[in-house]
């Protein structure tokens, strides 16, 4: 069990998202864009998503929000539904091309920011709290997505090296014995 | 490259039922994930520590270069208000010191018999729904969950989760808050509610006090005599602002009693205005005035007394809960009574915290004021929204108010 634990994706990732947590809980809680906080954990979740798929950016979004819920004080659970989907809806970009440009994997990345950060007051709702809808709800979805699509080309790399993701390898077809 | 397929969304389907089975152990209570809460929370103590100072230039360039224009225009506001409050604090200490005395004198509870434990606010809040910070103080302080938290504007929030060293504080903001409170109708509408009259030290009006002085001149000129002048008893003092026991504003408003203190808004306002004299020539020097009684009154001073007397009928109470809101809402003052007879309520007036035997602050913190007034239709009663004193999004300085409400005293 432990040489499984030692081998796999989380023994980088438990790390690298303990960074990204002391990084949201120091300097992103003052660079405010518009009023509205970045959220660069559920960007990295977002991000594994984008670069291994949904399976493997849902897991890194639940790890990376139970971290966030055991550090934060929240219901422990509740951010780390909204990241798992955050990293299941950006790794659908698997579903479309094989090999990705940077801008596409931007654009998933920050969609699954957005319906990671859409997700965060439904599941809050869910478990009754009384309006968590920010006021300007909008704003801060759009502001999240475009602040983790604008990140994702140091997150992407990142999260690849955290999840041992490799590139595809081509293998060359295997020569045929003429008849 | 991975590929979504019906097996990996199995995999999804397991997480988001384990984060739900997860959410459902920790709402109930378990104490496991308390643990393990509290054990990640100490471990990430030191990474968050060195991230502060490696990142901490950072966060200054940022801030100087989105604040400046914010702080100059904030720095110019804030003179205006100062000057503009320099004329009141002489008589708003004054009027505290009365109240802590009458409620000392009555063996009532008032704030500053209450311990408090300075903290600084060291995080904010990390995300867009929770209105919650961190502060430096835990339960080495001797600060427990529950307690309300206070700046120098008024009340702030209160602890939700104490570790040893720090603590968490759910603003007034936050959708989960409520407190009960008591809003002081009639407040709203103090400059309407009152005149002014102006007197002299003495008690009499100015024009009272020309009458004197021109009866006095006129026996001094027909005496011929010139006496000197003692200053009368009382002439500065205004009533409220003496010292009693000694006591003095600064002493009340010394580092050991800063607790913001409402005060009891039904009692007279007595504001006093001191000008200086202007510079007497010898040729120019006035005989000895003395007024009917024969005390001696000291022409020169200029020293006004303005006694602002309010209809107590007017002040009443009305009881209600405050309940957050959310980041860009404000607070909400609910399940009141709108029964026009006993108290108007109304934009402007104060709303303090109510305290009671199961309420988690005590009495007369000030909140806030009423900034606008909706009405339902039945009995549901009206809603007010409430303007806050403290500015929630610049927090540094606070303190812990360590007060626990008599039903959870343990004897």
């Amino acid at each position: 069990m432990f040489a499984a634990f030692a081998q796999g994706s989380l023994i980088r990732l438990i790390p690298v998202g303990m960074v990204m947590l002391a990084l949201q809980r120091t300097v992103f809680v003052d660079i405010k864009v518009a009023g509205v906080t970045v959220q660069v954990v559920l960007a990295l979740a977002a991000a594994a998503g984008a670069s291994g798929g949904s399976e493997r950016g849902a897991v890194a979004g639940f790890v990376l929000g139970a971290m966030f819920d055991l550090v934060e004080g929240t219901p422990l659970g509740s951010t780390a539904i909204a990241f798992t989907i955050a990293g299941a809806v950006a790794g659908l970009l698997a579903v479309i091309t094989a090999e990705p440009q940077w801008w596409l994997k931007a654009l998933f990345v920050g969609l699954g920011c957005a319906a990671g950060e859409a997700l965060l007051p439904v599941v809050r709702v869910f478990i009754g709290e009384e309006s968590p809808w920010p006021a300007n709800m909008l704003k801060v979805i759009l502001v999240v997505g475009l602040a983790g699509a604008l990140m994702s080309p140091v997150l992407v790399p990142l999260s690849r090296w955290c999840l041992k993701i490799r590139g595809p390898a081509w293998t060359a077809p295997v020569e045929q014995q003429p008849i | 490259m991975a590929i979504y397929t019906v097996g990996r969304r199995r995999v999804i389907i397991a997480l988001l039922l384990t984060g739900a089975l997860l959410l459902t152990l920790d709402l109930r209570g378990n104490s496991v994930l308390d643990t393990v809460r509290d054990g990640f929370s100490r471990a990430m103590a030191p990474v968050e520590q060195a991230t502060d100072v490696v990142t901490t230039p950072v966060q200054r360039a940022w801030s100087s270069f989105s604040n400046y224009d914010d702080l100059e225009r904030e720095n110019q506001a804030l003179r205006d208000e100062i000057d503009r409050q320099r004329g009141t604090q002489a008589a708003a200490e004054a009027s505290i010191i009365d109240y802590q005395l009458l409620l000392a004198l009555n063996n009532l509870p008032s704030l500053s018999g209450i311990e408090t434990a300075k903290a600084q606010v060291v995080g904010g809040a990390t995300n867009n729904i929770d209105q919650i910070v961190e502060i430096n103080k835990g339960s080495d302080s001797g600060i427990s969950i529950g307690m309300p938290v206070v700046n120098q504007a008024g009340l702030i929030g209160k602890i939700t989760q104490v570790n040893a060293t720090t603590s968490k504080v759910m603003l007034i903001s936050d959708p989960r808050y409520s407190i009960p409170v008591e809003i002081l109708g009639g407040t709203g509408d103090r400059d309407e509610g009152r005149e002014p009259t102006n007197t002299t030290p003495s008690g009499k009006t100015e024009e009272e006090l020309d009458e004197i002085i021109s009866q006095s001149i006129a026996d001094a000129e027909a005496a011929g005599t010139a006496e000197t002048a003692d200053d009368p008893a009382g002439t500065t003092d205004s009533g409220a602002s003496g010292g009693i026991d000694g006591l003095t504003p600064a002493d009340v408003f010394e580092d050991d009693v800063a607790l913001p203190q409402a005060g009891d808004p039904n009692e007279a306002t007595t504001t006093t205005t001191t000008t200086m004299p202007e510079a007497i020539s010898a040729d120019n020097e006035l005989p000895t005035l003395t007024d009917a009684e024969g005390s001696p009154i000291e022409p020169s001073s200029s020293t006004t007394t303005t006694t602002l007397l309010l209809n107590p009928d007017q002040l009443e109470k009305e009881y209600g809960v405050l309940r957050g809101r959310g980041q860009g809402r404000p607070p909400q003052v609910r399940f009141l009574q709108d029964i026009p007879s006993l108290a108007v309520l109304q934009v402007g007036d104060l709303i303090e915290t109510a305290g009671g035997s199961r309420s988690l602050a005590p009495p007369n913190i000030p909140v806030g004021r009423v900034i606008n007034r909706a009405d339902r239709p039945g009995v549901a009663g009206p809603l007010l929204e409430i303007e806050l004193n403290a500015d929630l999004d610049k927090l540094n300085f606070v303190r812990v108010v360590l007060f626990q409400p008599l039903t959870e005293v343990v004897e």
